[in-house]
């Protein structure tokens, strides 16, 4: 996993849905198959939209596909 | 490697030889007596023509050919897409280029304080361009082959 707080579940909720390729996903919601691979490797947060996009192809809410895991103490300084 | 590698990779290869021709006719002319006005200043001239007209004609080469072999290789048209991710790495590339250049203007602006002639200003206002599209394109590469 990568440094970010955001983490999800694309790769996961993929292969609920038909073994969907990573270049499959990344065709449905316009971006390239590197930024899906960044996403998966928690390397890369994506844009309110761009995640929007991938909930909407998954068929499902947006904390259902992205978690935030900051604790309590980090977010208050 | 992805389209935007690749037109990272032509543009980092042509900078690094358009500097190294600059260093290269830079040397000769401190070998022949130091710099010379008229020189510097058609150098200069000669070092922007070339680095943006060999940067246009190097990545229109290059998308053309890549174009051609990924047809060839899949029997396919190769998409050429550009998301927030390229963006984002572009930009931060950019920054350190701004960066890398601001600095070379100080020191150039520096040059003038210490009361050295202005070809050594204007020497180094194209040595940190230089630098600087370098720099940048190597960030830029170094953040695609990390992931981000």
């Amino acid at each position: 996993m990568g440094n970010s707080p955001i983490s999800n579940r694309i790769r996961e909720l993929r292969f609920f849905h038909d073994e969907m390729t990573q270049q499959q996903l990344a065709e449905k919601v316009g971006v390239t198959r590197q930024t899906i691979i960044a996403m998966e490797k928690g390397a890369y947060s994506p844009s309110l939209e761009l995640a929007f996009r991938i909930a909407r192809v998954f068929g499902t809410k947006l904390e259902d596909v992205f978690t935030f895991e900051q604790d309590a103490d980090s977010m208050s300084s | 490697m992805t389209y935007q590698q690749r037109n990272i990779l032509v543009s980092l290869t042509i900078s690094i030889l358009v500097l190294a021709y600059y260093l290269f006719r830079w040397a000769g002319m401190m070998r022949a007596g130091g710099l010379v006005a008229e020189d510097v200043y058609r150098l200069w001239g000669l070092m922007i023509g070339i680095s943006i007209a060999a940067n246009i004609f190097g990545v229109i080469l290059t998308q053309i050919v890549s174009a051609i072999v990924y047809r060839i290789r899949t029997n396919q048209d190769e998409k050429f897409i550009e998301d927030e991710r390229d963006r984002l790495i572009d930009l931060r590339g950019t920054r350190i280029a701004y960066l890398t250049f601001s600095l070379g203007v100080l020191l150039s602006m520096l040059t003038m304080v210490l009361g050295r002639p202005p070809l050594v200003m204007f020497n180094l206002l194209i040595f940190s361009g230089l630098t600087a599209q370098i720099l940048a394109d190597l960030s830029r590469l170094a953040i695609y082959r990390r992931g981000f």
